[in-house]
């Protein structure tokens, strides 16, 4: 993953196909000792897994989309923006790739309604930059705001639900779940930095700062409720 | 409408089989390959469904060659409800448990989990006409199964299209076949799965030697499949082109003038 990531061209071109041409590395096949082996995972705690693959992926897609819209309106408009914006789609892309990876490894199927989230997140992030840089900024704070009190949620299931037993009677998280865990742990840091960065660049300062902000976190909430179940 | 909602419902995370247990190894059949349902299943569809096709006398003949006694016949059926349409629940338990176990027969050796040493992930077109290749005992009995499959009713909700899913599902996560991360996910199971059962209409009815026919035409489907999916891709490739190229043409008019 580390050596995909760092392989990738910096810049990309106008292909949003490219995904389709890269070919998946074979897996990884160290085979456990049947006695370090897990025991099943219900039924439940599957599908709760099902879920947070699902909603991350159309939540980092989105993001992804939302950074897309506010650089295209932004960037030749307000240079002093531009890397910063630039920073923070970069995350965002490698986020995205992240769970990309993760959901063709672990067979989730992806949210149905994916072209919607495209759509509808490239255009919240133009429509808000197209207003003023500053209701960009306000955007980017509701949507992160959000995104961040969502994957602490999921932190916290996946910490106090998944305490798995071994076949030789120990307990612990499973190195996939362990690796799911600091994964979304890092992500969460990664977007609240990106809250942060907002604020610093006058996210108070958008005209109906509480009608946008608020708005934003309302349709946010909405997609994550949709994107876990459709 | 319901049907696709109840197979959106079905859950598709499958955790690294190397680290964790399976509840069951033949899943969605709940029982193994030690237990004597799947002993006289197994024996039925070896030994007497090439002959007698999918039905009560097939399973009645295998129970008399392992010395069961034919009670077992409603033992067999016992997880599926009884059908409208007077096909006898054990019947349909033969057909789910052909239906299972050649879809896990098709990537035995492809799946880590289940070998130690794993091949080298073949091309979809492989693994498609293999699995065709695993239909050639029941061949003649086709017509059949594809009937008692597509009736409408609890079990081509629960089990007929859930495991045609699943068959392309595997047919692409096992081969070399590049996945999709968007709505391409979806439409590429549906054109496979719509290839898949197309192919076995034709077989069918095929009369040829050794079912070249069929062979030729699942290739012929199967490459039709892909070529749309490359018609598709080209077209939005170039879309994207034409879009961004536009809106840069009118950003540079913009600032000239």
């Amino acid at each position: 993953m580390l050596r995909k990531s760092v392989s990738r061209p910096a810049s990309r071109g106008f292909s949003v196909l490219k995904s389709l041409k890269t070919t998946e590395s074979p897996k990884s096949t160290q085979n456990a000792k049947p006695n370090d082996r897990f025991k099943p995972l219900s039924d439940a705690q599957v599908a709760y897994l099902d879920r947070v693959v699902r909603v991350d992926q159309a939540g980092e897609l989105g993001a992804n989309y939302i950074y897309a819209g506010q650089y295209f309106v932004l960037a030749s408009k307000y240079p002093h923006l531009k890397p910063v914006l630039h920073h923070m789609w970069e995350q965002e892309i490698h986020h995205h790739n992240t769970f990309n990876e993760m959901q063709l490894k672990r067979r989730v199927r992806p949210s149905l309604i994916t072209p919607l989230w495209k759509l509808g997140a490239f255009i919240m992030g133009s429509g808000t930059a197209l207003i003023s840089p500053e209701a960009a900024m306000a955007c980017t704070e509701a949507v992160e705001t959000v995104i961040g009190g969502h994957y602490n949620d999921q932190l916290r299931c996946l910490n106090n639900q998944y305490e798995l037993e071994r076949n030789d009677g120990t307990k612990g998280h499973s190195q996939e779940l362990s690796s799911l865990i600091a994964t979304i742990k890092q992500f969460r840091d990664d977007e609240l930095e990106h809250l942060d960065t907002a604020i610093e660049y006058d996210s108070h300062k958008a005209v109906p700062y509480i009608l946008l902000t608020e708005g934003i976190k309302n349709v946010c909430r909405v997609a994550i409720w949709t994107a876990e179940r459709v | 409408m319901l049907a696709l909602s109840r197979i959106l419902a079905r859950r598709l995370y499958h955790p690294s089989a190397l680290e964790h247990q399976l509840a069951h190894s033949f899943a969605p059949l709940t029982y193994g390959p030690g237990s004597t349902q799947f002993k006289v299943l197994e024996h039925a569809l070896n030994k007497h469904v090439p002959s007698y096709g999918f039905n009560e006398r097939a399973l009645v003949a295998s129970l008399n060659d392992l010395d069961l006694g034919p009670s077992l016949l409603s033992v067999i059926g016992a997880s599926n409800s009884p059908s409208f349409l007077n096909a006898s629940p054990a019947v349909l338990e033969l057909i789910k448990f052909h239906l299972v176990t050649k879809r896990y027969a098709l990537t035995k050796e492809l799946d880590p989990a289940r070998t130690s040493s794993p091949a080298e992930p073949p091309a979809l077109e492989t693994l498609f006409h293999r699995r065709l290749e695993l239909n050639k005992p029941i061949a003649p009995h086709l017509t059949q199964l594809l009937s008692s499959l597509s009736i409408p009713g609890e079990f081509l909700v629960q089990t007929a299209l859930p495991e045609l899913h699943r068959l392309s599902d595997d047919m692409v996560y096992f081969s070399k076949e590049p996945d999709a991360n968007d709505f391409a996910w979806y439409s590429k199971r549906i054109a496979l799965s719509c290839a898949f059962v197309s192919s076995e209409l034709f077989m069918a009815q095929d009369r040829s030697a050794n079912y070249a026919d069929t062979f030729e035409f699942a290739a012929e489907k199967l490459h039709n499949v892909s070529k749309l999916g490359q018609y598709y891709n080209n077209t939005e490739e170039y879309m994207w082109y034409t879009l961004l190229m536009s809106v840069n043409l009118a950003k540079s008019q913009l600032t000239r003038s």
